[in-house]
């Protein structure tokens, strides 16, 4: 077994400690505290990083982009959510669709998306799948009710296809360039039978973003709504197959929800750079705040405290750089599902425990310790944990 | 014998006051706009409304004026209101407790001179200002050492003729932009003294604490050249009736502790009624197992906290039980803030959990739940404190009383 990194990954972590350390964390606090959820985002930090590589970073070498592999992704994910997990995310959520546009786009849809995206440092990507009334059932499509799950509905005219219904809760839905959308082709047939993925520029007529959700975490993160009325898409953008979305990504080793390869490993990496964050803080301030004229760490529930903090901190981290080993060697199992799993019950523990350290006696908290708890709580909510948890036992039951 | 009927007028002040948060404090407290906004004003019209149902005079003695209602009923009616809001039932607890409270401690006069203004005025509430700027009140590093914890109070009241003579800062006081009426902790020449300090004394200024760490409405309070009468001394001088606090001890009212258990009920209330609703999988969400066993969970915390909360409250309405041997003589109100304050916590997580993503939306109330029961978890004295106070106390260990300095 060897646990050493190379040099390339080495270097990237590097980098994104540097660019965290420098230019994520002095926003952090100020984003989130920011009360207009449109008012959240900041363009100038994408620019920073994309100028640095870190939006273009899973994109191969061969289109021009960096082509980490998923151990450094890894890495890089982990560093930037230490010094702020919503800005992180922001930048992964890029890397998340260049892994499905390598995997599932054509040459000719590479060449016209990829180049452009490759181009605009504010060129970020989406993927459109959840509804105001669809959401778990995307994820674990119910056998007995075929109907369930997403309802947009995409008809075919000519060359082109026509759009109708509403996406919500969509990662970058009103920031993006370019998304992914699931729509139901065949309304008749079940959800992994009668879905197409389509390619949907910003500027489609007939689309439109609505509200922005003003989320209690990762407020940075601008998660919108989409309408579509009557948007028109061509035909050449539709990815794989007509009635194939399900079975397109899937075959790129995951499937249509955002659960896929790379997005298990996401949630547990991001979520390992929030422990890091708060052990790091944690310690620091055990050593240096003082009750009763002695530090903290003098005390032994202090001590429980941060052993617990840096245990499940340490587990995390091996079982992420485990599952991002396993995926650079085409390893698949239902590891990556249940590291993300964890990485649930890890972060918002540690989140806990660490506000517990920083919080003490009186009626003010922290507002790192505050902002971290909030993020952590995410975990349990866009990806539906039960759900997840579901639907990973559902790859052990194979 | 052992009997949890609640008298007739416990069950009607119940449903009154259940009725009043469903009609009238709900929809102003969990409008969207309200609920997304940062800040949140005091609502004190619906305050001021709660007053006149006589939640703000609750534990006064009907002699008085008041409804003489003991600590369980008052536990009772602040989970209602923190149904609905969590503030209004803090601040109204505050007031209620502390008006018993100074009741019992005023000599005739003092009740003559502050009770009816008290008593006719629906905005008139009381503070007890005790904490001061940068002063230790955590236990943890003098968890068993004989350390001589919060000794005196830098606040000072100084004799001079017939006036006594106030200077110095609290922090952290409950009701203090609200109050019309506070109780000082200041040292004296022989030691703590409590004074009642009208807010309209100069000298005194009052205004809201920072940050939203807290239940109710609190602030900060400084004292320069305050002059009070000196027959504004609550008790002896140098003897403070309130030297332990409120409810020293882990003894008193656990009517924070009910605030918390309101938080709970209001997630699993919201959480039970979408889950009849939503429909997932093909049915709806209560008829997951996943679901259902998570509803479970919370309704188990829920009423285990309710009957530690209960218990305490009722220890404290009847410290004979325990002379009796009905009750084991410990602190219940401290074991019930303990349990209360981490299940509760667990219970708001769940129940926003069962509305997927909107259960961390800003403008639902299930984010807000959770946030609320963490400021119960990790406020005031904090758990772990709690616990080692516990430990304390079980072990026999008797620390030094605070004392002037």
């Amino acid at each position: 077994m060897d646990f050493s990194l190379n040099d390339e990954q080495r270097e990237w972590q590097m980098k994104a400690r540097k660019f965290a350390r420098e230019e994520v964390r002095p926003i952090s606090l100020q984003r989130d505290a920011i009360e207009d959820p449109r008012e959240t985002f900041d363009w100038d930090i994408i620019r920073k990083g994309s100028k640095l590589g870190f939006r273009t970073l899973a994109v191969p070498k061969e289109w021009g982009g960096q082509g980490t592999d998923f151990v450094t992704q890894a890495l890089v994910m982990t560093e930037l959510a230490k010094a702020d997990s919503a800005i992180s995310k922001s930048f992964s959520q890029c890397w998340k669709w260049s892994h499905l546009i390598a995997a599932s786009c054509s040459d000719e849809q590479k060449e016209r998306f990829l180049r452009p995206f490759l181009a605009d440092d504010t060129f970020v990507l989406g993927k459109g799948i959840s509804e105001h009334s669809a959401g778990s059932d995307n994820r674990l499509p119910p056998a007995d009710d075929p109907k369930a799950g997403l309802k947009l509905r995409a008809e075919r005219r000519g060359d082109e296809w026509i759009l109708n219904g509403e996406k919500a809760f969509i990662a970058n839905g009103n920031i993006g360039k370019l998304f992914f959308i699931d729509a139901r082709t065949d309304p008749n047939a079940p959800l992994k039978q009668g879905t197409t993925m389509f390619l949907v520029p910003r500027d489609t007529p007939g689309f439109r973003t609505g509200k922005v959700f003003n989320k209690s975490g990762w407020r940075f993160y601008q998660n919108g709504e989409m309408i579509f009325e009557n948007a028109r898409v061509p035909h050449a953008n539709v990815v794989g197959e007509v009635n194939g979305a399900v079975r397109k990504s899937g075959g790129a080793g995951g499937d249509t929800t955002g659960g896929d390869l790379f997005g298990d490993l996401e949630l547990a990496a991001n979520a390992l750079g929030i422990c890091d964050d708060a052990c790091e803080v944690a310690l620091q301030h055990a050593r240096s705040a003082k009750q009763g004229g002695k530090v903290l760490f003098e005390q032994q529930l202090i001590q429980l405290k941060l052993n617990r903090m840096h245990m499940l901190t340490e587990a995390l981290r091996s079982f992420v750089m485990r599952i991002a080993w396993e995926h650079d060697r085409r390893i698949h199992s239902p590891n990556a599902g249940l590291a993300m799993n964890f990485s649930t019950d890890v972060v918002q523990e540690v989140a806990e425990i660490y506000m517990d350290v920083r919080g003490g006696a009186g009626c003010a908290m922290d507002a790192h310790a505050d902002k971290l708890a909030r993020d952590s709580i995410i975990w349990s909510h866009l990806a539906g944990d039960t759900v997840q948890r579901l639907k990973v036992a559902g790859r052990l039951r194979g | 014998m052992f009997n949890l009927h609640l008298s007739p007028e416990q069950l009607e002040i119940r449903d009154t006051v259940r009725d009043f948060v469903a009609r009238e404090v709900k929809p102003v407290a969990l409008a969207p706009a309200r609920l997304e906004a940062f800040e949140k004003p005091l609502l004190a019209e619906l305050l001021a409304q709660a007053s006149r149902l006589g939640l703000r005079t609750l534990a006064l003695s009907e002699a008085a004026g008041g409804a003489g209602a003991d600590n369980l009923t008052c536990c009772i009616v602040t989970e209602e209101l923190a149904v609905g809001d969590p503030d209004i039932a803090a601040v109204l607890a505050q007031t209620a407790m502390l008006g018993r409270l100074f009741e019992r401690l005023m000599p005739l006069a003092q009740r003559n001179r502050f009770l009816p203004e008290f008593l006719g005025d629906d905005r008139y509430h009381l503070a007890f200002a005790e904490r001061e700027p940068g002063s230790e009140t955590a236990l943890g590093a003098h968890y068993h050492r004989p350390a001589v914890m919060g000794l005196g109070f830098r606040t000072s009241a100084v004799r001079a003729g017939d006036k006594w003579i106030i200077n110095g800062a609290k922090e952290c006081v409950a009701n203090a932009p609200v109050a019309k009426l506070f109780a000082v902790q200041a040292s004296t020449a022989g030691g703590v003294s409590t004074l009642l300090v009208p807010r309209d004394t100069a000298g005194l200024s009052a205004r809201a604490q920072e940050g939203h760490w807290f239940h109710g409405s609190y602030g900060e309070v400084a004292f320069e050249n305050c002059r009070v009468p000196v027959d504004s001394l609550l008790g002896v001088e140098g003897r403070s009736p309130l030297a332990e606090g409120p409810d020293a001890k882990g003894r008193g009212s656990p009517q924070f502790q009910a605030l918390n258990l309101g938080i709970g009920r209001a997630a699993y209330e919201a959480a039970l009624a979408y889950a009849h609703l939503r429909v997932q999988g093909g049915r709806r969400i209560v008829e997951h197992q996943a679901i259902g066993a998570k509803l479970a969970g919370i309704a188990i915390r829920l009423e285990v906290a309710r009957a530690a909360v209960w218990r305490a409250a009722w220890a404290s309405d009847h410290p004979e039980a325990i002379a009796d041997r009905s009750l084991p003589d410990l602190p219940l109100q401290a074991i019930a803030r303990v349990y209360t304050a981490e299940a509760m916590l667990e219970v708001a997580k769940d129940a926003a959990e069962c509305f997927g993503a909107m259960g961390v939306m800003r403008d639902m109330p299930l984010q807000k739940y959770v946030q609320d029961a963490r400021v119960c978890l990790h406020s005031g004295e904090g758990s772990a404190d709690a616990k080692l106070r516990l430990a304390e106390i079980l072990a026999g260990y008797r620390r030094p009383a605070k004392t002037g300095t």
